[in-house]
């Protein structure tokens, strides 16, 4: 049975614990901070932040987003990789440290912009989703220390009944017209999935995210396509029908003599 | 941004190899073999900005002398691998086909006629390469989740277009340059190559040059064209992003490498120099110089046209 973790916004307080305890189990150095108007800091993930909590302020209202990898069963990160360093152990999507070049498409691939690359290191560097500790009968260190338990982890199957029983909660009992379950059928199904208390653009997630490659032969056809056209017009129209021509009016010229 | 100068130079050159290397090759298939030292032109010329894109891929990768990983893999679906493998294989067979037109001076009769038919094939094969090469460029950035790149299919043929009036001009401004001093007599240019057994020159009509110049505006009006839908269907595509894509292109941050990089000096500035200026009228006084100007807005502008993409759907 896959696992997942689910992200239940609603119960979410922005208390961050799940971004510090990312840091400690993996390691991570700490990103120096500023002010920029708002309590969320840093302001992206990177590669040494690979969970961080977004804050989004409405009147009388806070909401909070714990952003990570969503570990994609159609991953674009994992198909578009030239070398074959990112691939699925499990439900994990994986970059391999040692065999990753740093060419950076999977950052260009991913459509909740979550791998970053290193400079130390020269790869391409996200959540493991704690994969030495997950593949131990342990939680990822975000799901293990989260304090309100807005953050879990345990079964797929299990998780996406907990979420929809959550949302019809959250729609009859707290008005919330809009909750929903995020990331069943994106993408083939994520593994991180969300209780969203609104659509997914309030939280910064795409409606409907796409494959990279999902359209790759009908970009390589339509390159085709116009190099077949640019060898035609211009250049058969200018050097063989021209040069046809001139043939056969040399030949008209030669022949009235 | 993950992706810099490197990598934008780096697909204005694969570029200009692959377009140059198209062009000559149909005007020696369409315009008849006297039109041969063109292509052989294109082919010698065509590795050293191929090598230099080579050279500039793995000094922006994160692990340089992983370089070798990508060679491990051939994955179609992967825009990156294919285009690693195009590439090398372009260069290969670029080799190959250079090292045929040395040995033709010094083979036999029967060797030269087999090497003349090894040559043709491999001709084809390379014109096949150019067309993935160029298309390739496109494709890189189209298949991400950045809407200026992904959110139409009109990347790779503006890419296409791009690499082939860049080819052109490369290629004529070679010819014009190195062989102003050598027109032998009014039909034709003596181009110089320098070859590992000594010195030959090749000899490029005139009229060929001519009509390229003239092909050359067909290909930029192409381009515009494409450019013009590229930008309409991001003002009107309801794909998230899509808008603020055009707002930065065209009024935001790259408005100023946009309207005069692109428009101008790769769209606008060589059309009207094309029109004012006849390729039929080489000799003109006048025309020549028109010819070499409009060739480097078009290598510039191409160049800014690569940059602004690349930088544009990182930000």
């Amino acid at each position: 049975m896959a696992k997942a973790r689910l992200i239940d916004v609603s119960k979410c307080i922005g208390c961050r614990a799940c971004q510090v305890a990312c840091k400690q189990w993996n390691n991570l150095e700490a990103t120096p901070t500023e002010q920029r108007g708002t309590y969320e800091n840093p302001p992206q993930l990177s590669s040494n932040t690979w969970v961080r909590v977004q804050f989004r302020e409405r009147p009388n209202e806070w909401l909070f987003r714990t952003q990570t990898c969503m570990h994609c069963t159609d991953a674009g990160c994992e198909k578009v990789c030239p070398t074959g360093a990112i691939s699925h152990q499990g439900e994990v999507v994986f970059i391999d440290q040692e065999w990753c070049v740093g060419c950076g498409y999977c950052i260009q691939a991913c459509p909740f912009q979550v791998p970053h690359k290193d400079e130390t290191t020269g790869t391409a560097r996200k959540c493991t989703f704690c994969i030495d500790r997950i593949t131990n009968g342990e939680q990822p260190a975000c799901a293990k220390t989260c304090p309100p338990n807005a953050l879990q982890f345990g079964e797929r199957d299990a998780l996406l009944n907990t979420a929809k029983q959550r949302v019809q909660t959250l729609i009859l009992n707290y008005g919330y017209r809009s909750a929903q379950v995020y990331g069943e059928k994106e993408l083939g199904g994520l593994h991180t999935l969300y209780v969203l208390t609104d659509s997914p653009t309030v939280f910064g997630l795409p409606e409907e995210p796409k494959v990279a490659t999902t359209l790759v032969g009908t970009q390589w056809l339509s390159g085709v396509v116009a190099a077949g056209v640019i060898a035609v017009l211009p250049f058969w129209l200018l050097f063989k029908r021209k040069n046809n021509q001139n043939h056969e009016e040399n030949s008209d010229a030669g022949g009235g003599r | 941004m993950a992706w810099s100068a490197p990598i934008y130079v780096y697909l204005w050159l694969a570029g200009m190899a692959g377009g140059s290397y198209f062009a000559a090759f149909l005007v020696e298939r369409f315009a008849g073999a006297h039109n041969r030292g063109l292509s052989r032109l294109a082919t010698q010329m065509g590795v050293f900005p191929a090598l230099a894109g080579v050279f500039l891929l793995i000094i922006d990768l994160g692990n340089p002398l992983r370089f070798w990983h990508l060679l491990t893999q051939f994955d179609v679906y992967s825009a990156m691998s294919m285009g690693t493998w195009i590439l090398i294989v372009w260069v290969i067979v670029a080799v190959v086909m250079s090292i045929l037109y040395w040995s033709e001076a010094h083979a036999s009769e029967s060797a030269t006629r087999l090497m003349q038919r090894v040559g043709i094939g491999l001709g084809w094969f390379e014109l096949a390469l150019s067309v993935l090469l160029i298309t390739y460029t496109g494709v890189l950035l189209a298949t991400s989740n950045r809407a200026l790149w992904a959110s139409s299919i009109l990347l790779p043929p503006l890419f296409v277009a791009s690499a082939v009036s860049t080819g052109i001009a490369i290629l004529v401004t070679y010819v014009l340059v190195v062989a102003q001093l050598t027109v032998t007599h009014k039909a034709e240019y003596k181009v110089p190559i320098r070859q590992l057994t000594g010195s030959t020159e090749w000899l490029i009509p005139i009229r060929t040059i001519g009509r390229l110049w003239e092909a050359e505006a067909i290909v930029i009006m192409f381009e515009l064209i494409i450019l013009i839908g590229l930008v309409t269907w991001l003002g009107v595509s309801p794909i998230a992003g899509a808008s603020e894509a055009l707002n930065e292109l065209a009024f935001g941050k790259l408005a100023v490498p946009f309207w005069i990089g692109v428009v101008l000096l790769a769209s606008l500035i060589p059309l009207t120099l094309d029109m004012l200026s006849p390729g039929k009228e080489l000799e003109r006084k006048g025309v020549f110089q028109a010819i070499l100007a409009s060739s480097s807005c078009v290598l510039a502008g191409a160049l800014f046209l690569r940059a602004v993409i690349v930088v544009g759907g990182q930000l």
